[in-house]
C-alpha cells in the first residue's frame, strides 16, 4: 500500500488544479485517474469559457479566483494556456430576455461583478456581422473570457509534476475500505493507496465513486455536443450567449479562441441523459442555423470536427463542494454542471487552503474565510433552487 | 505552360474552354472546370501558400482533398485548390497566416434539411465500392454510392499503365482508366442505386445516419441500414529533413496532375519507394516528358512487382537500394535532394551520399487505408464492412473481387439468403498476393520462325499473354496451379502477331526470329510517343537496362485495344534474345552533382503538416512529458489541423519506434472528416425548394 497526504481521484479540470495547489502547499499528493492521460473526461471536452458573472457568490468567488489564476499563468509560470479576456456577452432580441437579464444585473452589480447592459450598437462592435435586426443589446462583463481547456490541464499538469505531485494514470478506481466512518484506503486496478483525506473530484462518474461507499450523490451526467471551425484572423472578441430556446434545443454559445477558432456548443432539448460520447446526425444543421440565424457571417466558416462530453448535473445546477456522512475523510469537489473547467482553478485554491486550515466536516472551510462556500455548496442542501445562468 | 499537349496514352479532353484568372495579381490561363491546383500547376506556380505558424511556403501534397495542404483563397474564401474547379475569372490568392472571414452580406437565408434513406451506404467509388454496388443492386438493395471525386473509378481513374490479373475476371491488359469508365457505366445504369459524384462522406453518426458534402456545396444526411466503406487509402508522408517544401508531395497528387490533368509539374523528379506505386510513377513520369532521376527504396529489395522495375530500370531510371533520403531542400521549393547509403539500422552512411538536382520529390512509401468511417460505424454497433484497399491495401483487381466479396456478406447481415461463388474467394486470393518466387528460364536460340522470349520470372498474379494468343500456343506452366504461374511457349504455332508483346502489362515478351546468320527480328512494345520512322536507330537495352546497340527500326504497328504499339527491330543474332527495352531518357538526367551537398542545413522534417510540428518538436515534447496517450501532443498541436490527424498518425508509431518507446493511446478521431463550411451545413437558402433532394432516384426523404 502507498501511503500520502492527500489521494485525488481524477484528473481533470477540478482534480488537476487541486492536486498542484496542495502539492504547492507541501502536500504529498497521489492523483488516480483511470485515463491514460490527464483531462480526458470532460476536461477534453469543455469549450473553454470562464466567467465570474454567475448569479450566486459562492460560484461568482470561486470563478473570480479562477480568473486571476489562469490570466497569470502565462506572466507568472510560463504556461501560455490561450487565456483571453474576451468578455462575455448576453445577448438580448426580445422584451423577455432583456427584462430577464437586467433584473439580474442588479444582483451582479450588487456583488460587485464588472458587468453591464450594452447597446445594440456596442453589440455590434464587440461581435461585427451579428444580426441586428431585433436586436436590444445585451449584457457584457468586459473581465470575461476564455481559454484552452487542453493547455490549461497540460498547465496544471506539469506545474503539479513539479511540485512532485504522483501522478497514477490507467489506474481505476475499483473498492474503498470504509473503518469506522472514514476511508482507510482504496484500491485501484493495480495498487493501494492509503491517506487521511480523500478528495472525489471523478467528474461524470463522481456518483459511482460515492456510491462504493454507500453514498447517494445527486450528480447525474448529460450530453452535449461542441464543434471547432478552422481558425480565421480575429473578427469577434467575446463569448456570445444566446438563451433563447426553440424546439430542439437550449442556449447555444460560441466564441473565437486565441488560435482564431471558433468554439461552439449548444444545449438539446430535451436533456439527454447518460454518458454517450458518441456524435449524433442532429447537431451540426441544428447548431449551425441558430448560430447562423444569430451571427450570418458565419456562413463561411468551416466546421472542423466535433465532439461530445458531459456535463456532471445536480438537481439545482449548482456544484456540490464538500463531505459525506458516511465517510469524514472524504472531500467531495463534483457536480461542476458543465463548469469544471471555469470552476477548477479557484476552486483548487480555495480547497487547498481548507484543507491546511484544518478542513473537517464540521468545519469545512478550515480556518480560512470560505465559510459561505461550503454552506452553499454542501452536499445536504435541498437542491430546490435553479442557477439563473446556467 | 507546363501542360502535356501530346501523351501516349491519353489525349487531352476535347471542347475544353480556356479561361483567365489570377493568382496574387498575376495574370494566367487554364481550363475551366479543372482542379485548381493543376491549373496553378501548369501556370508554374509550387508555392501556394505560407503558413500562418511560421511563414513557410506550402504546396500540394495529396492533391485528394485529404489533406488541405492546398488551401488557399479563392475569390476571397480559404478553399482547397485541389477539389476546387477552375472558373472564368477566378481571383486566387496565396494564404499568407490565417485568412478572412468576409463580412456578411446578407441576412441568414434559412436552414434546409436534406435527407435520403437506403439500404446501404457505399462509400467510396473505386474498383471495390462499384463492384460492390454492382452486386448490391443485382440483390434488390436500395443504395446510396458517395464518391468524394467528380469522376468514378477511384484511383483507377489515374492508371494509364495495363493491369495485371486474368482478361476474364478483372479485365488484365486493360488499362485503369477504361476499366473505371466500363464500372462506372454499369454503375449509372442501375435503376435502385443513387450516385453521389464528388461528393464525400464526412461523418458516421451515432443515429446511423451519414453525412455527405455533396458537390462541395450541400450537407445531406443519409440514413441507412447498413454501410460498406471502400473508401480506398492515403498516402503515408515520409519523414525527412525538407518533407514540407512545395515540391515534396504524393506520387498519386503526382499523377493526378500528370494522368488526369496533364499537366507536367515537375522538370526532374527523385522517387522515395520502390513499390508499385513509385515504380508505376517513374513511369508515368518518363511518358509525360519528366525526367526520373532515380528510384530509393530502403529495403535492400525492390518493394512492388519485378517487370515494373525492370520496365523502368531499362528505360534509364536506377532503383537505389538499401538507401534513403537524407535531406532535401531549395529556395521556397525543392531544388535538390540528397540520398546516402543506410546501415543495418536504416542509419544513413555519410560518405555514400550524393546530391540530385531535381525540382520535386515523389513520396510513394506506401499506403494506409481509409477505414476510419468503419471503425466508427463499428463502434455504434451498425452493420458494417470493408471493401478494397480500405480492407487491405492490394492490387485493384483483387479490390473488385473484394468488393462483390463484402458485398454478399453485407447481405448476409442484413438478412438475405445469398450464394457466395465459391471462386471469387480463391480469385481474390490469388490476385491480392505478394509476388512469389523468381524462377529461372531457360535461355531462347531464336530460331527462323516467329516465338515468345519471356523477361518475366517472378510468379504475379498475370495471365493476359495466355488469353491473347490466338493459337494458345502460349500457356501457364502449372506450379502453383493459379495465374501466379508464369507463361512459357508451348514450342508451336507462334505466327508473330504480337498480340501478347501488346497485351503484356509489364512489357515482358517480345517476339525473336532469325534472319540470316548475322541478324534477327525483334519485336518489343513501345508506350511513348512514336515521334519516329522505319530506319531510325534506337539504344537497345537488355533487361538490366544495360546498352546492347543501336538498333534498327523495321516497322511499327499501333495495337488499338491495348493502347500499345509494337516494334520491330533489326537486331544483331547474339543480342536478340537480351533485347529488352530502348532507352526514353538520356543519363545526364541521373548523374548526381560531383559532390554531395551537406552544407546546406536543411529544416527540419514535418510530421504534422497541418499545423506543422517537426518532429524535434515533438521530441522535445516527449522527452519533458511522459507520453502514454498521443493525444497528449495535442498541446503542441499535433493532429488538430485540417485533415484531423489523418496524415500524422500513421507517422506517430513509426517516430515512437525509432525513439525506442512504446507505442501510446491513439489520437481521437471525430466528425467531420472534412472541413465544411456553417453555411453548406444547413443547406442555406435551399428551404424554399422543400421536399427537394439531389439524389432525386432515391427513395426520397423520410
Amino acid at each position: 500500500m502507498k501511503s500520502c497526504d492527500l489521494v485525488i481521484i481524477g484528473a481533470g479540470s477540478v482534480g488537476l488544479p487541486l492536486a498542484w495547489n496542495c502539492a504547492a502547499k507541501g502536500l504529498k499528493v497521489i492523483v488516480l485517474e483511470k485515463e491514460a492521460s490527464w483531462g480526458r473526461g470532460q476536461n477534453r471536452a469543455a469549450i473553454g469559457g470562464i466567467r465570474a458573472t454567475h448569479s450566486d457568490p459562492a460560484k461568482i468567488r470561486i470563478c473570480r479566483e479562477s480568473i486571476a489564476i489562469v490570466s497569470s499563468l502565462k506572466a507568472e509560470k510560463g504556461f501560455d494556456v490561450e487565456w483571453r479576456a474576451g468578455g462575455y456577452l448576453y445577448v438580448a432580441y426580445d422584451e423577455e430576455r432583456e427584462a430577464a437579464f437586467r433584473k439580474l444585473l442588479l444582483i451582479q452589480k450588487s456583488v460587485g461583478l464588472d458587468i453591464d447592459w450594452v447597446n445594440s450598437d456596442r453589440v455590434a462592435a464587440l461581435a461585427p456581422g451579428i444580426e441586428t435586426r431585433s436586436l436590444r443589446g445585451g449584457t457584457f462583463s468586459p473581465g470575461d473570457g476564455y481559454a484552452s481547456p487542453l493547455m490549461t490541464a497540460s498547465c496544471f499538469h506539469k506545474l503539479g509534476m513539479d511540485k512532485g505531485v504522483d501522478f497514477r494514470f490507467g489506474e481505476s478506481v475499483g473498492s474503498i475500505r470504509l473503518e469506522c466512518g472514514k476511508i482507510v484506503s482504496i484500491k485501484t486496478n493495480r495498487d493501494e493507496y492509503g491517506a487521511p483525506l480523500f478528495v472525489n473530484a471523478a467528474g461524470a462518474e463522481a456518483a459511482d465513486i460515492a456510491g462504493l461507499i454507500g453514498a447517494d450523490l445527486p450528480v447525474h451526467p448529460d450530453c452535449h455536443e461542441a464543434g471547432v471551425t478552422e481558425p480565421v484572423e480575429r473578427f469577434m472578441e467575446p463569448m456570445i450567449v444566446d438563451i433563447r430556446p426553440d424546439n430542439e434545443s437550449g442556449n447555444y454559445y460560441f466564441y473565437q479562441a486565441n488560435t482564431g477558432q471558433v468554439v461552439f456548443c449548444i444545449t438539446p432539448r430535451p436533456q439527454v441523459w447518460g454518458m454517450d460520447k458518441d456524435n449524433t446526425s442532429n447537431f451540426l444543421p441544428l447548431c449551425a442555423s441558430r448560430m447562423l440565424e444569430l451571427y450570418p457571417r458565419l456562413r463561411n466558416l468551416k466546421v472542423r470536427r466535433t465532439w461530445r462530453g458531459m456535463y456532471p448535473m445536480t438537481p439545482d445546477g449548482f456544484p456540490i463542494v464538500g463531505y459525506l456522512r458516511e465517510a469524514e475523510n472524504f472531500l467531495q469537489a463534483v457536480g461542476m454542471c458543465g463548469q469544471g473547467f471555469m470552476l477548477g482553478p479557484g476552486l483548487g485554491k480555495i480547497l487547498s487552503e481548507a484543507i491546511l486550515g484544518g478542513s473537517r466536516p464540521s468545519k469545512p472551510e478550515g480556518s480560512t474565510e470560505y465559510g459561505f462556500v461550503f454552506e452553499e455548496l454542501q452536499a445536504y442542501r435541498k437542491f430546490d433552487g435553479m442557477e439563473l445562468l446556467k | 505552360m507546363n501542360r502535356i499537349t501530346s501523351h501516349p496514352i491519353v489525349s487531352p479532353p476535347d471542347g475544353r474552354r480556356e479561361v483567365g484568372f489570377s493568382f496574387d495579381g498575376q495574370i494566367h490561363r487554364g481550363y475551366e472546370g479543372e482542379a485548381i491546383s493543376s491549373a496553378l500547376a501548369a501556370a508554374g506556380v509550387s508555392a501556394l501558400s505560407s503558413h500562418a505558424k511560421d511563414g513557410a511556403p506550402q504546396g500540394i501534397f495529396c492533391a485528394n482533398g485529404q489533406c488541405s495542404q492546398c488551401t488557399i483563397i479563392v475569390d476571397g474564401l480559404a478553399r482547397k485548390a485541389c477539389v476546387t474547379p477552375l472558373a472564368e475569372g477566378m481571383d486566387l490568392r496565396g494564404l499568407k497566416g490565417l485568412p478572412r472571414l468576409p463580412e456578411a452580406s446578407a441576412a441568414f437565408g434559412g436552414a434546409g434539411k436534406r435527407r435520403i434513406c437506403a439500404d446501404v451506404l457505399v462509400v467510396g467509388g473505386g474498383p471495390a465500392g462499384l463492384a460492390a454496388t454492382v452486386e448490391l443492386a443485382k440483390l434488390g438493395l436500395s443504395v446510396v454510392l458517395a464518391d468524394d471525386k467528380a469522376s468514378l473509378g477511384g484511383k483507377l481513374v489515374l492508371q494509364t499503365h495495363k493491369f495485371f490479373g486474368s482478361e476474364a475476371d478483372c479485365y488484365a491488359g486493360t488499362r485503369g482508366f477504361d476499366i473505371a469508365k466500363k464500372l462506372e457505366s454499369e454503375v449509372r445504369a442501375l435503376p435502385q442505386v443513387t450516385v453521389l459524384a464528388n461528393s464525400p462522406v464526412v461523418g458516421v453518426y451515432k443515429d446511423r445516419v451519414a453525412g455527405i458534402y455533396v458537390d462541395y456545396r450541400r450537407y445531406v444526411l443519409v440514413e441507412f441500414r447498413a454501410i460498406l466503406v471502400a473508401a480506398g487509402a492515403r498516402e503515408k508522408s515520409v519523414l525527412f529533413p525538407g518533407n514540407g517544401l512545395p515540391g515534396v508531395y504524393g506520387a498519386g497528387a503526382f499523377q493526378t496532375m500528370v494522368n488526369r490533368d496533364l499537366v507536367r509539374p515537375a522538370r526532374r523528379v527523385l522517387i522515395v519507394g520502390s513499390g508499385n506505386v513509385g515504380l508505376i510513377a517513374a513511369y508515368h513520369a518518363l511518358q509525360a516528358g519528366i525526367e526520373v532521376a532515380g528510384i530509393v527504396e530502403i529495403l535492400d529489395k525492390v518493394n512492388g512487382y519485378e517487370v515494373h522495375a525492370d520496365k523502368i530500370v531499362r528505360m534509364g531510371v536506377p532503383i537505389h537500394l538499401r538507401t534513403s533520403v537524407i535531406s532535401v531542400e531549395g529556395e521556397g521549393r525543392v531544388e535538390r535532394a540528397t540520398i546516402a547509403r543506410v546501415d543495418e539500422k536504416w542509419r544513413p552512411l555519410l560518405d555514400t551520399a550524393r546530391t540530385y538536382e531535381v525540382d520535386t520529390v515523389l513520396v510513394a512509401a506506401g499506403l494506409s487505408s481509409c477505414d476510419e468511417l468503419y471503425r466508427q460505424a463499428l463502434d455504434f454497433g451498425f452493420l458494417a464492412i470493408t471493401a478494397g484497399d480500405a480492407e487491405e491495401i492490394a492490387e485493384a483487381s483483387s479490390a473488385i473481387f473484394g468488393g462483390r466479396i463484402s458485398a454478399l456478406s453485407l447481405a448476409r447481415m442484413l438478412g438475405q439468403k445469398v450464394e457466395l461463388d465459391e471462386s471469387w474467394l480463391s480469385k481474390r486470393e490469388v490476385l491480392r498476393s505478394k509476388p512469389g518466387d523468381r524462377l529461372s528460364r531457360d535461355p531462347v536460340l531464336p530460331s527462323a520462325s516467329w516465338e515468345p522470349v519471356f523477361s518475366c520470372r517472378e510468379e504475379i498474379p498475370c495471365n493476359p499473354c495466355t488469353t491473347v494468343c490466338p493459337t494458345k500456343s502460349i500457356i501457364l506452366k502449372p506450379r502453383l496451379g493459379s495465374i501466379m504461374d508464369l507463361p512459357y511457349y508451348t514450342g508451336r504455332d507462334c505466327k508473330g502477331c504480337a498480340a501478347c508483346v501488346a497485351a503484356c502489362p509489364g512489357l515482358a515478351v517480345t517476339l525473336v526470329r532469325r534472319i540470316d546468320e548475322r541478324w534477327s527480328e525483334v519485336m518489343l512494345a513501345w508506350e511513348f510517343l512514336v515521334d519516329f520512322a522505319p530506319g531510325k536507330l534506337l539504344p537497345l537495352l537488355d533487361k538490366e537496362g544495360t546498352f546492347l546497340e543501336e538498333a534498327e527500326l523495321l516497322k511499327k504497328t499501333y495495337f488499338k485495344r491495348p493502347r500499345t504499339t509494337v516494334l520491330t527491330l533489326k537486331v544483331s543474332a547474339s543480342n536478340a534474345t537480351r533485347a529488352s527495352g530502348i532507352r526514353v531518357q538520356d543519363e545526364a538526367a541521373t548523374a548526381s552533382l560531383p559532390e554531395a551537398r551537406l552544407d546546406l542545413f536543411p529544416e527540419e522534417a514535418i510530421l504534422c503538416r497541418c499545423e506543422r510540428v517537426s518532429v524535434a518538436e515533438i521530441r522535445e515534447y516527449a522527452e519533458a512529458n511522459e507520453i502514454r496517450d498521443w493525444n497528449q501532443l495535442k498541446s503542441i498541436r499535433v493532429g488538430m489541423g485540417a485533415c484531423g490527424s489523418r496524415t500524422c498518425s500513421s507517422l506517430l508509431p513509426q517516430l515512437w519506434r525509432s525513439m525506442g518507446r512504446d507505442a501510446a493511446a491513439p489520437l481521437t478521431l471525430r466528425p467531420l472528416s472534412m472541413e465544411v463550411s456553417m453555411g453548406d451545413l444547413v443547406n442555406e437558402g435551399s428551404a424554399t425548394q422543400a421536399g427537394a433532394s439531389d439524389a432525386s432516384s432515391g427513395r426520397g426523404e423520410p
